[in-house]
């Protein structure tokens, strides 16, 4: 875990999700995970990052498309779309019963073709990751998480 | 005709209250209010299928996310993932209304998951708001046709439903109850300000359990770990140990105290030694235990009052040295803190040692600190120490206890407030008596059953780096009738004064007798 400086004499130690960092080693972070992202290629919009986010959360889920959707917040075309790309590229099973409108999807992240999606999923998984891997996939989006964490270092700072 | 096939459950102490498990096929209902451990006890009865007895499950939650779920199992020491990567374990989160209609139809995706690692067992989380909470005829209805469609698939389902008061003490029983054929209740019940988790059985169909709220706690690394109920009776043979070895006995250790008791405690006998704080009841203690390692004899000294160092270097003061006898096994010595003690898991503890240890030697440290915990006339205490009195029984333990009557001179009771003296086979007493300006130790055998017993009060003595002795007696005991003495009952005796001859030859017949 980097250890950042916060104000003179006051050595912390920052966990990954609170991290603003200005050292060299994590400039070159967002050019890593643009690297990791077009190596898994998969992951191309918000909702394929918060639908396998969720699926990580819940690998083996029993839902409804409309369901899924609502517990990640997108419509259901998007979800759809996503839950096609993921089953093609082999990271997700599904079961099914023509007579049920509930699936059941099985998340697959075994093998060596889906090494590395661990790695942004647990990044993901935090709220300052998910914000930088949003702001790669979509650069005009509002950066507010920006905002919002130098706020806080300038108020801990006067503390 | 063959006994029926049961579903251990692998609950640490629950099989014991279900003697063996629960009838396979059995729909198992836990209740309970939130936080009472429902989640774990169903988590953990999937886990334990899993990895203990080959039995693959399903959990089924709707609310909290799995990986939560495994994160919280970790922390009791349950794998689930590695559970799920060997293909005997699954947890799928859906919704209701989804599990709902599939439980309905006989195509069932998700029993169709079940049987592909077949599964025998299924927890299912929350079942309460699957059927609906207020007791209608459609909710019952539906809780039925769930318990149908498990039953389908002949899983042993555990069903968690919350119920609507902590301490279970709603009156109205929940609607799911009586389809379900096994119901356990969870409590959380406030005792002077501490909190104590119990379960009970409810009912179980086909079969017979133990009734009654047994403790449980739920331990990091472990479990939960349910501890029956003190009360709760145990094995026959541990009431009739009494009549096992009549006539061994065992020397206390103590010199002089052994002709008084007619050379030692009976082997399964029961001996209270009541005093003030400071005479020398764990001089006394010591001093038997120490006998007990120079006779290559295993002793178990339990302490509620003081810490094992304390109690060695209290030893070392008397000349005896429990270290090596420590090392060698031949003696335990256990501290247990009296702050909040929960008597179920207390008396667990006991027997979980007697049972390991095997001791022939026990002391306990003392009754009036459990008195001050649990009341020393309120059933449950009265319960513990029978049920710790035919536990010694059974095991042929000589069993002292130490008890602190807290009247400096003079006795009104044998035991004070501790009434159960009828429990206990021995009663040994000891005060101060106030001779001139000094006190001065006397120990008097109060009782001592199938022994003849003088009754009468001996000088002892402790000196440092030897221990108590009783103090033979120079003077022989005098033995006058009882018609020396006016007012014997009525707890102020006093010697009538003996008339001359002269006195008695000029007296009527009538003067004389009076």
């Amino acid at each position: 875990m980097p250890v950042i400086p916060c104000c003179p004499g006051f050595l912390h130690r920052a966990t990954l999700e609170n991290t603003i960092s200005t050292s060299s080693n994590d400039r070159q972070r967002p050019e890593e995970l643009r690297g990791l992202l077009a190596r898994l290629s998969v992951i191309r919009n918000g909702c394929d990052l918060d639908l396998l986010v969720f699926l990580y959360r819940h690998p083996r889920i029993l839902l409804t498309n409309e369901q899924i959707a609502t517990f990640v917040g997108y419509d259901m075309k998007q979800v759809a779309q996503s839950l096609e790309k993921f089953m093609e590229r082999g990271l997700l099973e599904r079961t099914q019963n023509p007579m049920h409108a509930a699936r059941m999807y099985l998340l697959e992240l075994s093998g060596p073709q889906n090494g590395g999606f661990k790695t942004l999923l647990e990044l993901a998984s935090t709220r300052l990751g998910r914000h930088e891997i949003l702001q790669i996939l979509n650069p005009d989006r509002p950066d507010r998480e920006e905002s919002t964490q130098r706020l806080r270092l300038v108020i801990n700072a006067c503390a | 005709m063959a006994g029926p096939d049961l579903v251990k459950t692998g609950v640490a102490g629950l099989d014991d209250i279900l003697p063996g498990g629960i009838p396979r096929g059995n729909v198992i209902l836990v209740e309970g209010a939130i936080g009472a451990g429902k989640t774990t006890m169903g988590v953990e009865f999937v886990y334990r299928g899993a990895s203990q007895f080959n039995e693959p499950g399903i959990i089924v939650v709707f609310e909290v996310s799995p990986d939560k779920i495994m994160r919280d199992a970790l922390g009791l020491g349950w794998n689930l993932s590695e559970l799920e990567q060997q293909r005997k374990l699954k947890i799928v989160f859906t919704t209701r209304d989804v599990l709902r209609q599939e439980l309905q139809q006989a195509d069932s995706v998700l029993l169709e998951e079940a049987a592909k690692i077949g599964a025998r067992r299924i927890f299912i989380d929350g079942v309460g708001r699957l059927v609906g909470s207020n007791g209608t005829a459609e909710s019952r209805s539906t809780f039925h046709v769930l318990t149908e469609g498990l039953q389908r698939e002949n899983l042993t389902a555990l069903l968690a439903v919350e119920a609507s008061s902590p301490d279970g003490s709603a009156s109205t029983s929940l609607p799911e109850e009586s389809i379900a054929d096994t119901v356990i209740r969870l409590r959380m019940e406030e005792t002077q300000r501490a909190v104590s988790r119990s379960l009970e059985v409810v009912k179980s169909r086909g079969q017979d359990f133990q009734m009654g709220r047994h403790s449980f706690r739920i331990i990091d690394g472990k479990g939960i770990q349910v501890y029956r109920r003190v009360q709760a009776p145990r094995k026959p043979t541990r009431d009739r140990a009494a009549a096992f070895d009549p006539k061994t006995r065992l020397p206390s250790g103590i010199p002089g105290l052994d002709d008084l008791l007619n050379g030692g405690y009976f082997v399964g006998s029961t001996t209270v030694v009541a005093g003030i704080s400071g005479v020398g009841k764990s001089v006394m203690a010591l001093q038997f235990i120490a006998e007990g390692a120079r006779r290559g004899e295993r002793s178990l000294m339990l302490s509620l009052d003081e810490q094992v160092e304390q109690i060695m270097r209290n030893a070392a003061s008397v000349g005896i040295d429990l270290k090596g006898p420590i090392e060698s096994g031949l003696i335990v010595l256990e501290y247990e803190p009296p702050q909040e003690i929960e008597v179920d898991a207390h008396f667990h503890h006991i027997e979980q040692l007697v049972k390991n240890f095997q001791p022939k030697r026990v002391v306990i440290d003392s009754l009036s600190t459990y008195g001050s915990s649990l009341g020393t006339r309120g059933r449950i205490f009265r319960d513990f120490f029978h049920a710790l009195v035919a536990l010694m029984k059974e095991n042929q333990i000589v069993a002292v206890y130490n008890h602190e009557n807290p009247e400096m001179l003079g006795m009104n009771s044998m035991m004070g407030d501790f009434a159960m003296s009828s429990l206990v086979d021995n009663i040994i007493l000891m005060n101060w008596i106030e001779l001139g300006d000094s006190f001065r130790l006397g120990l008097t055998v109060g009782k001592m059953r199938a022994n003849p017993v003088d009754r009468v009060t001996h000088e002892c003595e402790i000196v440092d780096g030897h221990g108590m002795r009783v103090l033979p007696r120079a003077l022989p005991i005098p033995k006058k009738p009882f018609s020396s003495y006016g007012g014997l009952v009525s707890r102020a005796p006093e010697r009538r004064s003996v008339p001359s001859r002269r006195q008695s030859k000029n007296r009527s017949p009538d003067e004389s007798l009076q």
